[in-house]
């Protein structure tokens, strides 16, 4: 089909604004996309000092009042940032003579603003889940989460096709939103190994981790419970007692205070580095000396860790679970250990750092394979596929304006 | 000429004074040959209507259940308001001239309405969140207090039924004299009022 394409991505967050994992999600697909000849807006969230409008690889990208008057609750806040985003989407739109085949939402920050858009506009509207209130709660106990995650399952269920990344959300999402298998699409999330190729000073850079005798163990993530920080932390006795090593924790969460506790508990607290939220040029750079990078989730929708190591060919230890068993196999692209538990994680972790031939064999399997099936060029090629596919559809129908 | 009335509250469903209001007006339109819409939040009893009266009603329902506060709840309910005010939209046409929005609680709907669609609409005004919540800086009437804010600057005409909640409506959101007009619910022809004011309105914006 050789229609010209024009898509409207609709995200919370986008570079520089960067909260959880859509942001690079977007920034990756929408300049794909752009280079197979999609014409990409993406409306978002405003940030400080960044444009209102701008061009991003080709993108057009437009930032809009995020709502600054205090809300009483995230959830509020959201619902508020939707009015001023459907707002701008629909002058943008309207701005465009209406020329928009599709409407993309990332998850249900989003769905306000991308139902309404959906039906005043009649364009057909897809949405990635890209997690779900259900696990990232671990059940639902609170109104709040009940209201989240009805709002996920009307997003879904008002989607043409809702896009997973992993077999393991396609699942989850076709079970707790009643969706029928047709509704649901797998196209995996991907990665830029380009951007861990830059050359820079290793050993100066390693210092501020580590003294030069120890392994650097990193952990990349928010810290909260499934996450699994708590997991590699209770691990380290274990691993310290036959290597010597450092662990580099990178991220911020509820669970940082407890950690800390845990690690002063076991008297390692110079074994460990906290390092907070990193910029994004450090965690590159540390993601290439470090000697293991370990994924202990007990809950993860894709893993997009797992990935950056793989592309910065750090040796992987994964934790069984969800997204990762996907993209893990066992000791060709990385070791799998069992979640939750800390020996098993030592296990995994100690193998890595004491068996060189293995770490080696792990690491340039995994970086083939981070080319090869998580490239962002083919999950754009899919994409487009997809959008066509459902134009097609569109097309056939009654319900598109006359 | 097309108009389509927004309200939260319309028979059935009565919480105060606006449903039977809305409801007096909807009838006395259709008797001067103005093919009139109402979309209403109803629980249950959803879907397009039409009484014996000529009144169209199309009840929607919040999709979304539980919510944590009125804010969430209206929020996600002007979604269902934009979708059955385009189902009518695209059902006659795009012949639509305006909306009449009856407070705050569908403003959003209506201002995406006018950025997608070019529908205009009415901002009606029966009270406002600083003298509901009087004593109230809280987080919840300050979000109130910027939509009704929204509604003020972007709708087409305002309509109060006193001068004094016009000059409440300058005072609190720098309403422009101009864009306000007063229609009180007891003169005998308020019905002629409110079309005359549709009619100036539309004229000054299509000019």
């Amino acid at each position: 089909m050789s229609r010209q394409l024009r898509i409207l991505m609709l995200s919370w967050e986008f570079p520089p604004r960067t909260v959880g994992g859509i942001a690079a999600h977007l920034f990756n697909l929408s300049r794909e996309l752009v280079k197979l000849g999609v014409t990409t807006y993406v409306v978002t969230c405003d940030f400080p000092g960044a444009l209102e409008r701008e061009v991003v690889n080709g993108a057009h990208v437009v930032r809009v009042d995020s709502y600054k008057t205090p809300s009483p609750d995230f959830a509020t806040w959201d619902s508020l940032m939707n009015v001023n985003l459907q707002k701008e989407a629909a002058t943008l739109i309207s701005s465009l003579s209406r020329q928009v085949d599709i409407i993309h939402a990332h998850d249900w920050l989003v769905a306000n603003a991308a139902l309404g858009l959906k039906h005043v506009f009649r364009i057909p509207l897809v949405a990635t889940v890209h997690s779900t209130e259900m696990s990232r709660r671990n059940g639902l106990h609170t109104d709040y989460e009940r209201m989240i995650h009805q709002t996920e399952r009307w997003l879904s269920h008002e989607s043409w096709r809702v896009i997973c990344c992993s077999q393991y959300m396609s699942e989850q999402v076709r079970r707790i939103y009643g969706l029928t298998q047709d509704r649901v699409k797998v196209i995996q999330n991907g990665v830029d190994s380009s951007v861990y190729e830059q050359e820079f000073e290793r050993t100066k850079f390693r210092k501020r981790f580590a003294s030069p005798e120890e392994k650097i163990v990193l952990f990349v993530g928010r810290l909260v419970y499934e996450k699994g920080a708590q997991i590699l932390v209770g691990a380290m006795p274990k691993i310290l007692s036959r290597v010597n090593a450092k662990f580099v924790v990178v991220g911020e969460g509820g669970m940082k205070d407890s950690l800390m506790q845990q690690v002063r508990n076991m008297r390692l607290t110079h074994k460990i580095m906290f390092t907070g939220f990193l910029d994004e040029e450090s965690l590159r750079k540390l993601y290439q000396i470090a000697d293991v990078c370990v994924v202990p989730s007990l809950y993860e929708p894709f893993g997009i860790t797992a990935l950056e190591a793989m592309a910065a060919k750090t040796p992987l230890v994964a934790s069984n679970s969800g997204g990762l068993s996907e993209i893990v196999e066992h000791d060709r692209t990385g070791t799998k250990v069992h979640p939750g538990n800390a020996d098993s994680v030592a296990w995994g972790v100690t193998k890595v750092l004491l068996d060189s031939g293995y770490a080696n064999w792990i690491r340039h399997n995994a970086y083939q394979k981070a080319l090869e099936v998580y490239d962002w060029t083919k999950i754009a090629k899919e994409t487009k596929e997809f959008y066509e596919r459902i134009l097609q559809e569109y097309d056939g129908g009654s319900w598109k304006p006359t | 000429m097309r108009v389509i009335l927004f309200t939260w509250e319309f028979p059935p469903r009565i919480v105060g004074q606006l449903a039977h209001y809305v409801n007096r007006l909807a009838v006395e339109l259709i008797k001067k040959n103005v093919d009139v819409y109402v979309v209403a939040y109803h629980d249950s009893w959803v879907g397009i209507h039409q009484g014996a009266d000529g009144v169209k009603a199309y009840r929607i329902s919040d999709k979304v259940k539980p919510q944590i506060n009125i804010l969430t709840w209206m929020l996600s309910l002007n979604q269902e308001a934009e979708r059955a005010a385009a189902d009518i939209y695209y059902s006659v046409k795009h012949e639509v001239n305006l909306i009449d929005v009856y407070d705050w609680h569908l403003i959003p709907a209506a201002v995406t309405l006018k950025k997608a669609l070019g529908v205009p609409f009415v901002f009606s005004v029966d009270s406002i969140e600083p003298h509901r919540s009087r004593s109230s800086g809280g987080s919840l009437s300050l979000s109130i207090r910027s939509i009704e804010s929204l509604g003020v600057s972007e709708a087409m005409r305002i309509i109060v039924k006193s001068e004094w909640m016009k000059q409440e409506l300058k005072r609190y959101y720098n309403a422009q004299e101009n864009t306000i007009d007063i229609v009180s619910a007891c003169s005998a022809t308020w019905t002629d009022e409110v079309l005359a004011i549709y009619e100036k309105g539309l004229k000054v914006s299509v000019n």
